[in-house]
């Protein structure tokens, strides 16, 4: 099979060419179909519990994504309680209302607030917050004054200090928010003043990374694309050597994304770093394959024979490490983070597309080449190139591993001792708006507003109560009732009792309204009577299925609450006890000692019919829906940090451990900062299910590959080293482990094994002919050294173009690509040889016992 | 000036009787409509069935009982809106004088805080018990609060323009009315915020009933096209000219409302 291959390759190069070519240019057309996702809810799969819930409570609440507009004024005494600040807010929420795909009846801002006040004693007044602007300082003054007297308000649309003010500007769809930001910046610049305006929130942050992540996959993947052929030209010098290479790498990258487009997955931050994984992964095969054709063509011999022997040689170790990488990629398929999962598929995909091509169209490509480009090669490959400072180094290091291989060990194992110190210390974290630099706008945005506001990052605590219950009791206490009068008056009732309750409210409501009509028709006092009683029923009934109006039930929120705010992560709550109460102590006398829920369900019934008379009665129903079934608390968080969030969780947890609420209540979070929590935890776990489960499928390979489960063992080193080595770094040095750093771990394994593969592989080769581990060492660590020194160099160097990325994210991974590199490299060159120096005879038992260690025994 | 009025509005009740004699004067059709839909009889009172559903259609309930007594046809008003369902806000009540040259003076009793409050003039343009109409859609919006421009007149209708004199008080830039040629009942009402945008708010007329001589609306409903969601008017048990004594219009009636009043007229229906 292998050998037909190469043999139509070599005998039909145009005919590959072609191909490739035509596979190459169909993907690309793909390409434009390309949808880019950043929504961090998309981490879930779209069935995910919580996801599910989170979007039912987003409709239950009719909470909508939201752009943030801040403005903040720190040079005023009055901050922005001024007539120039305030003017400009209200000309600005004025504008944003009119810009298409903004909600307009959302929108939270001063100058469409609703204030409840005091209007002497004994009246009460409703009125908008700032209907005008105001235009003396006094007016300005009188806004202060009221907006501090409501709660909701407070550090919600005006900061506590006074020096910063908010809009929330929701919008339809995401999709939009670039367009409306765009829209609002402009406007902004507009105005007039010495306010400092910030934008932020999580679409517009989404819609900014989808933009930066262009920039990304346009700027820095070609970068590095030319950083490694720059790197792969110093070192092989010669440019028809090195082209060969970056073209298995284009079309490998090209096909891989096309077919991601093609096939209808969105580009997410993952997805878009898949170039800067296969190029290296893609560049290694060819260098090998490059490498050996140029050290044994000589230029009298037939090219063709040379490339198919070359093949015949690398073609299982290049097999091998290609599986293996694939498979540590493909082992993120365990991880339940859909992205991640498309991920690894398409990078282990790419990896054994690109060992494809490589077999393919290295051969054709060699045999095509002219024969002065050949003897070009020849001439390079000529030259000695055993003096160079990276041999000599080589050389050294191989005969200093060899002698300290007890002491290389014991500090590998030290090393190892300490990395796993560093790898306990690992603090999982994340928080999608850190993928921006610090200096980005959206960051300082984010930094700035926290540090006035409550917090821009929005938890729900939901409260359910199953109140089914009470339907279906009454219905069977209402049937037996119903047995007495039973005549043609009381259909409609029945009727109304088997209709469906989904909406509780509009049950009773049609119920109570046919027991109403039923009483007007009623022609006898014992009907009558009958259904009075019945009516009475329905209503108690009624009452009951609307916990959320009884006072004890409002007052074990505001414990919850208080409760919330003790974690010391909460800026703020907002819940349906503080409606309550501020327009109590309106409707009572604006004392502070009025600030408190009603006595009876009746009351607060009552106190809410009030809140509804409003401007904006629709902003109830973010906090309770219409049948008071269901709750939510609003928490504002300094930080969306998903340990500070977690905290919070474990507050509520143990509150409630101690204070349970009533068994029919249920009590779940929502919000996007709750769901970070969700599928930050499902990565962690994911990602140790995905390591082991490569882990052991490398190591079943690696045994079968070298027939020798000793061998396995041993290839397993460097990649169990470097994972170790590189979370014990990020422990050390308190890098929050997060989602980058997470799929470090496959890329190591992926990696690393390739060198170890190499170099057993090619250990083991040399100990057999040579007969002697002594000569087979320095053998290693003159050309298969290199190969793999080279190797680590290009993949390490090749990416530092990363660190000019604009996002945290691919810093990260050029950062950390260097670290892997480094620390595989050096473990394969130096602690391979150096456990071989006292283990060997037991890892390679048949060279034992052919006596190729006598040698070594002799010569030490 | 309202002599003026009331000698216009009569010449055009006598006109109306010949069919293809309509009205030209915009101002005059708003008072027909304005009486007709506000002052028929004496006094009245009526039940309303109120059912307010937010945009996915959740619904809420209400219930009231309204009394009404002209003090002058097309001139100052009493009200008192009394609340029996749901349960929980039943004896909530709402009193209103309605005065044409000054604020209307209202008032509020909560019986689950057993609290009297008057409520400042302000706005009216707020929601009446969450629903979708506004206070002023209740009592009436005064004809002198707009300027009125007659657009077309059909078969059947009276179009009009309504633009407000004082923009900064109201939250729409302008008004189109549908006023019935026959009835004077304005049938359908929408209003833009902006002058060249589009209707966000809408008011409909789905039937009409003659009782005790005078057209009255029997089902209505306001759709609020910007946020979404409606709220569905059922007028019942209505009845005019029936003596409701001025004493029912006073503060004690917050307190103790005229049960006497409040029921329903049993052999009128």
């Amino acid at each position: 099979m292998r050998d037909v291959l190469t043999r139509f390759v070599t005998e039909r190069p145009r005919t590959v060419y072609t191909l490739v070519l035509l596979v190459t240019l169909a993907t690309a057309a793909l390409m434009p179909r390309i949808h880019i996702d950043t929504d961090p809810e998309n981490m879930l799969p779209a069935s995910q519990a919580d996801r599910v819930f989170h979007n039912a409570i987003e409709d239950r609440f009719v909470l909508h994504d939201a752009i943030v507009v801040g403005v903040v004024n720190e040079s005023h005494p009055e901050g922005i309680y001024t007539e120039q600040s305030l003017g400009a807010l209200h000309a600005l929420g004025q504008s944003i209302l009119n810009i298409e795909g903004v909600i307009p009846p959302d929108l939270m801002s001063l100058s469409v607030a609703d204030n409840i006040a005091q209007e002497g004693p004994g009246t009460i007044r409703f009125e908008w917050m700032m209907r005008d602007a105001p235009v003396t300082e006094a007016q300005a003054q009188a806004i202060r004054a009221k907006v501090e007297r409501l709660p909701l308000l407070l550090d919600t649309l005006v900061s506590g200090d006074g020096k910063a003010a908010a809009i929330y500007v929701p919008i339809e769809s995401k999709d939009l928010s670039y367009a409306i930001a765009t829209e609002i910046r402009e406007l902004i610049e507009a105005l007039p003043g010495d306010d400092s305006w910030h934008i932020t929130g999580l679409p517009v942050a989404e819609d900014t990374f989808g933009h930066d992540m262009f920039v990304q996959m346009g700027i820095s993947a070609p970068l590095a694309g030319l950083m490694i052929f720059l790197l792969m030209l110093y070192f092989f010098r010669s440019t028809t050597l090195v082209v060969a290479p970056m073209l298995v790498a284009m079309a490998t990258v090209i096909i891989t994304m096309g077919l991601l487009i093609g096939m209808g997955f969105t580009v997410h931050i993952m997805s878009s770093m898949i170039p800067i994984f296969l190029m290296p992964i893609a560049v290694v095969d060819s260098v090998h394959i490059m490498s050996e054709f140029a050290d044994t063509y000589h230029g009298d011999a037939d090219a063709k024979g040379t490339i198919r022997k070359v093949l015949e040689h690398l073609f299982q170790p290049m097999l091998f490490t290609s599986l293996t990488s694939a498979v540590g990629f493909a082992s993120l398929l365990l991880t339940p983070i859909p992205p991640v999962q498309i991920f690894g598929a398409f990078v282990a995909f790419g990896i054994l597309l690109a060992f494809l091509l490589t077999i393919v169209l290295i051969p054709a490509y060699v045999v095509r080449m002219s024969p002065d480009a050949l003897a070009k090669l020849r001439q390079h490959s000529d030259q000695p190139r055993t003096d160079t400072p990276l041999a000599r180094l080589l050389r050294r290091a191989g005969s200093f591993s060899i002698r300290r291989g007890k002491l290389i060990s014991a500090a590998a194992a030290v090393f190892v001792a300490v990395s796993i110190l560093g790898v306990l210390r690992i603090e999982i974290n994340d928080n999608p708006v850190r993928w921006f630099k610090s200096n980005h706008p959206i960051r300082v945005a984010d930094a700035t507003l926290n540090e006035h506001f409550a917090g821009t990052y929005d938890a729900f605590v939901v409260l359910t109560a199953d109140t089914s219950a009470v339907i279906s009791d009454f219905r069977a206490a209402a049937k037996a009732q119903l047995q007495v009068p039973g005549d043609a008056t009381t259909a409609p009732i029945e009727a109304a009792l088997a209709a469906d309750a989904a909406d509780a409210n509009a049950w009773f409501g049609n119920l109570i309204a046919a027991i109403d009509d039923a009483m007007f028709e009623a022609v006898d006092a014992a009907t009558s009577d009958a259904l009075a009683e019945l009516m009475a029923s329905a209503e108690a009934a009624q009452s009951r299925s609307r916990p959320f109006q009884r006072p004890d039930l409002l007052e074990r929120i505001e414990d919850l609450q208080a409760a919330l705010m003790e974690s010391g992560q909460v800026g703020k709550t907002n819940a349906l006890p503080d409606v309550v109460k501020i327009v109590n102590r309106e409707l009572h006398a604006g004392q502070a000692s009025d600030y408190r829920i009603p006595d009876t369900t009746g009351g607060v019934a009552q106190t809410l019919l009030q809140y509804q008379s409003s401007h904006r009665p629709q902003d109830l129903w973010h906090m309770v829906t219409p049948d008071f079934s269901s709750t939510a608390i609003w928490l504002q968080l300094k930080s969306g940090d998903n340990q500070d969030m977690s905290r919070v969780t474990e507050v509520l947890e143990s509150y409630l451990a101690t204070n349970p609420l009533p068994q029919d209540i249920d009590v779940r979070w929502a919000g996007k900062t709750y769901i970070n929590v969700v599928w930050q935890d499902a990565m962690v776990n994911g990602m140790l299910y995905s390591l082991a489960g490569a882990f052991v499928a490398v190591f079943v390979m690696m045994s079968l590959l070298f027939r020798s489960v000793r061998l396995g063992l041993l290839a397993m080193v460097p990649l169990s080293v470097t994972i170790l080595g590189v979370y014990g770094i990020i422990g050390w040095i308190g890098k929050d482990y997060d989602m980058p750093i997470a799929v470090l771990s496959s890329l190591t394994l992926g990696l690393s094994v390739d060198f170890a593969i190499h170099f057993i592989e090619r250990a083991r080769t040399m100990l057999h002919a040579d007969g002697s581990f002594r000569t087979a060492m320095h053998g290693m660590f003159e050309e298969p050294a290199r190969a793999i020194a080279r190797n680590a160099i290009v993949i390490a160097i090749g990416f530092t173009p990363l660190f000019f990325a604009p996002l945290v994210p691919y810093i990260t991974v050029g950062a950390f690509m260097a670290a892997i590199m480094a620390l595989s490299g050096i473990t394969t060159l130096l602690l391979l040889p150096a456990i071989l120096s006292w283990a060997g005879p037991w890892l390679f038992p048949a060279a034992r016992r052919a006596g190729a260690f006598n040698t070594q025994a002799a010569d030490a | 000036m309202r002599k003026v009025v009331y000698l216009v509005a009569m010449l055009a009740l006598a006109s109306s009787t010949y069919a293809d004699d309509a009205l030209t004067d915009a101002d005059a059709i708003v008072e027909k409509a304005n009486i007709a839909s506000y002052y028929a009889g004496s006094d009245g009172r009526s039940e309303v069935r109120m059912i307010i559903a937010d945009a996915q259609g959740r619904q809420q309930r209400r219930q009231f009982t309204v009394l009404r007594r002209n003090v002058e046809e097309g001139g100052d008003q009493q009200f008192l809106v009394v609340f029996n369902q749901p349960a929980d806000v039943r004896g909530t009540v709402f009193r209103v004088d309605k005065h044409l040259e000054r604020d209307d003076d209202r008032w509020l009793y909560l019986p689950g805080l057993d609290l009297v409050k008057r409520i400042s003039a302000g706005d009216k343009r707020t929601s009446f018990v969450g629903a979708h109409y506004f206070y002023e859609d209740v009592s009436g919006r005064r004809p002198t609060d707009d300027r009125h421009t007659l657009i077309e007149t059909t078969d059947e209708y009276y179009v009009l323009e309504h633009e407000p004199i004082d923009p900064s008080s109201v939250e729409f830039a302008r008004y189109a009315t549908w006023i019935d040629r026959a009835t004077f009942l304005p049938m359908k009402i929408e209003y833009r915020k902006r002058a060249d945008g589009d209707v966000y708010r809408r008011v409909e007329v789905f039937e009409t009933e003659m009782i005790d001589g005078h057209p009255t609306v029997t089902k209505s409903r306001v759709t609020d096209l910007e946020g979404g969601g409606q709220t569905d008017m059922q007028f019942r048990f209505i009845a005019y000219d029936i003596g409701i004594p001025v004493d029912v219009f006073s503060e004690r009636s917050l307190r103790n409302p005229p049960g006497e009043w409040l029921q329903r007229p049993v052999n009128r229906e």
